[in-house]
């Protein structure tokens, strides 16, 4: 690849960081002595844990055996909800001082009393997200919520989340999501310098690194990239869009880096939901956090009529340019499981073509995966079969 | 199973539940808007507002008791839904794509309404429904309640009631009747204590009903509660109770142990669970499931009131609230164990379930079991690993001498 020696490095960096998060993670505890928030996938609003001065962990899928979960939680959960919980009950995370669950689907709703009976952590806490943000009572009580969630951080790290705290950390995620957004555009213009594995990376690795440390890393990545030719990077590769709920297995980026396939858009948890949108940094910042939740692109866990998805992905699919749409769906994700029919067939009346990939966290057969991949882009390549009723 | 005399209610409740179709069908012809509602939904506001209730889980489980879900769900299926999904969304959804009906056709949706207390399988399916027949879902929302209920979750829900009625009144053209209102829900609340009472006489030993009875007898306080059809249902049914009391018929014969269940029925099993119980003595005596509808309204504070009952039911509660809730109806009933279905259908109800067994087990010292399955999909249902889970239980009572 013919990135320069601090790309490399930088990249590579990253590329540790999420080999051993926890390992990583670990470390910042002892060297900042700092409280250590984790929370679990997704929207969980971060601001406000690092408003009272304590670092959010975001723990994205875990142990790849189940050992333990098992006797907790049945096989038939999702494998992301079984794997974070593996994590907790093999006692990996009994350095957090804190838990922070959505309640995205009935599988989250049920995780938090499982684990706190299980293996209790010093606060331990759900995070309810409204499940209708169509109508003006889901902001009101968003704004409540989001008020008892700063009570129960400022009692765990006993520091005060002032307007000024809050509005100086929501100014450093804000950069954070622009710095990303920046580097994905980098992605899309010349994937040859920045392939998906390291542009999603980059996304998941800002979940777990201090955003202080992770937006001085993504400068000196920005600079280190320098300018680029647009023209002649992009070719060969084909472009295409994801949808799902986490980019898992993760080799799955490398073989769409193999088979040339550009992501351009996503509507992915550790993806574009992470980084689209950014909070205002004027006025109340509670208000303003909730008005990002509440704003926020569509996803399986409720339907909105302001936000239809079926309607996002085509636009999605279309505004990037992209060729097809791959979903990536966790086995035994219910709410995802039921937008799917509908997804599938917006996308084929539109002329989008699309494949799903089931996935499972942990021993997944990946030469399936890509021989499904290397079959799609073929079909989207033949260009003359891509009418939209190339579904796979 | 022993033959008891049956039930003179059924007869009625057949009547009744025909009524109930031949009204939804007067309502489409006179251009009443027709609802899609769930079970824990506050009903007694689209009654008042002049609607027609249409409850498609009650339309799953009488696919379910037909044996009929994998075929309905055989449509789904074809069209990418995962065969995964909650059983009475994949049936519902099976009928609206089927060609052949063996559970008769499933209503069709002028409006839906969605309350997510029971789970969150419910809203994906209505909302899914909403498109596929082309009508507005309106989704009522509860977070759930983790340890004691906030000010701020019984906020939301009144300021969503009010929405609901406003919507309503778009949708209608006609103002809310608060009056109305009032009397729907002392109706409901009065069905509610009958219904209650009804299940209570499961604690006498021995009974006169137990679980099994409920499931059958459960359809009006779903279907028709709010009504006056509901109440009189169930006084009668109370008084044959209290007449088989007198006459000695009991709804197990020699009734040894009672067992609390958890939470809704195998449907096309109900039969093959009941003459097991039944064969060891054992009466399922009760389940929260059946329990759904205990309101007690002040009609005098009703948009308080509705909220306090409907998101304060147990479905709705966090963990350690649901272990004590389980305790406290064992204790009432005098129940010697206790069985948990894990029900592949329904996550909300059944993840933790491993975990409140121990806990319960642990701190009132009763046996219980979990069984493996699902409420309406029998490829999910291993009967001999069934049998032999609920074996163990009788063998863990056997040796408690009782």
């Amino acid at each position: 690849m013919p990135v320069n020696g601090d790309v490399g490095r930088i990249l590579q960096l990253i590329e540790k960081t999420l080999e051993d998060p926890i390992g990583y993670i670990r470390r910042q505890k002892s060297e900042r002595r700092v409280k250590i928030v984790g929370w679990l996938l997704t929207d969980v609003p971060e601001e406000l844990i690092h408003a009272a001065g304590a670092l959010p962990f975001g723990i994205t899928g875990g142990s790849e055996s189940f050992s333990q979960a098992d006797a907790h939680l049945q096989s038939w959960a999702c494998s992301l909800a079984r794997s974070c919980l593996e994590l907790g009950l093999q006692g990996k995370l009994s350095f957090l001082d804190g838990l922070i669950i959505p309640h995205t689907c009935d599988t989250t709703r049920n995780l938090g009393g499982i684990w706190k009976h299980a293996r209790p952590l010093p606060l331990m806490e759900s995070y309810l997200i409204p499940r209708q943000v169509d109508r003006p009572s889901a902001k009101s009580y968003l704004t409540g919520e989001l008020g008892r969630l700063k009570a129960k951080l400022e009692q765990c790290t006993r520091t005060g989340i002032t307007v000024k705290r809050l509005h100086d950390s929501i100014a450093l995620y804000n950069r954070n999501r622009t710095l990303i957004r920046k580097l994905f555009r980098r992605h899309v213009d010349d994937p040859e310098t920045l392939n998906n594995r390291a542009v999603y990376n980059i996304i998941k690795s800002s979940m777990i690194m201090p955003k202080e440390d992770h937006n001085n890393l993504l400068r000196e990545l920005d600079a280190a990239l320098g300018i680029y030719k647009k023209a002649g990077t992009t070719k060969g590769y084909i472009k295409i869009a994801l949808s799902g709920k986490v980019w898992e297995p993760r080799e799955i980026m490398n073989m769409l880096d193999g088979i040339k396939a550009v992501v351009v858009a996503d509507d992915l948890a550790t993806g574009h939901r992470y980084i689209n949108g950014d909070v205002r940094e004027s006025g109340d910042p509670i208000e303003a956090l909730a008005h990002r939740q509440i704003t926020r692109m569509p996803f399986a866990c409720y339907g909105s009529a302001q936000f239809e998805r079926r309607r996002f992905l085509t636009d999605m699919v279309r505004e990037s340019g992209a060729a097809g749409l791959v979903f990536i769906h966790l086995k035994f994700c219910e709410p995802e499981n039921f937008d799917y029919p509908d997804m599938k067939s917006a996308c084929q009346s539109t002329g989008i073509p699309t494949i799903k990939i089931e996935t499972e966290m942990g021993n997944m057969s990946l030469g399936q995966i890509e021989t499904r991949l290397q079959a799609f882009l073929e079909v989207l390549r033949g260009g003359a079969d891509n009418d939209g009723t190339a579904s796979l | 199973m022993t033959e008891r005399p049956p039930f003179k209610s059924a007869g009625l409740l057949k009547k009744l539940m025909s009524r109930y179709y031949a009204k939804g069908k007067a309502a489409r012809e006179k251009g009443i808007p027709i609802a899609w509602v769930t079970a824990v939904f506050p009903v007694e506001v689209l009654y008042a507002a002049g609607i027609f209730p249409y409850y498609p889980e009650n339309f799953g489980t009488l696919a379910a008791a037909r044996k009929v879900a994998a075929k309905l769900s055989a449509n789904a299926e074809a069209r990418g839904y995962y065969f995964d999904l909650c059983g009475y969304a994949r049936c519902g959804l099976g009928d609206a794509y089927a060609a052949d009906h063996p559970a008769g056709v499933i209503g069709r949706p002028d409006l839906l309404f969605c309350c997510n207390t029971q789970c969150g399988s419910l809203p994906k399916w209505f909302e899914t429904a909403g498109r596929f027949y082309n009508a507005p879902f309106f989704l009522l929302d509860s977070p759930m309640i983790e340890t004691t209920p906030t000010t701020l979750g019984k906020e939301y829900f009144i300021d969503q009631l009010k929405e609901m009625i406003d919507f309503l009144e778009i949708r209608t053209g006609q103002p809310f009747d608060s009056d109305r209102l009032a009397e729907v829900m002392a109706l409901s609340g009065e069905a509610c204590r009958l219904w209650n009472e009804i299940l209570d006489m499961a604690a006498l030993r021995p009974a006169p009903l137990g679980f099994f009875d409920a499931c059958f007898h459960m359809a009006p306080i779903l279907t028709w509660r709010g009504t006056k059809e509901a109440v009189a249902y169930y006084k009668n049914l109370k008084e044959e109770l209290e007449l088989r009391l007198v006459r000695k018929i009991y709804a197990v014969p020699n009734e040894r142990y009672k067992i609390y269940w958890d939470h809704s029925p195998v449907w096309p099993r109900l039969r093959w669970f009941a003459d097991y119980f039944a064969a060891k003595g054992a009466l399922v005596a009760a389940s929260q499931y059946t329990h759904s509808w205990a309101w007690s309204f002040d009609t005098t504070r009703p948009l308080e009131s509705l909220a306090e009952n409907y998101t304060e039911a147990f479905v709705n509660r966090g963990f350690e609230k649901r272990v004590q809730m389980k305790i406290a109806f064992m204790k009432k009933y005098g129940m010697d164990g206790f069985v948990f279905f894990s029900n592949r259908s329904c996550k909300n109800n059944s993840f933790g379930l491993y975990d409140k067994r121990k806990a319960i087990s642990s701190k009132t010292g009763l046996p219980g079991v979990v069984i493996e399955g699902d409420m309406s999909d029998l490829r999910f249902f291993a009967e001999e690993q069934v049998k032999a889970r609920l074996d163990v239980l009788f063998e863990q009572l056997g040796q408690r001498g009782k």
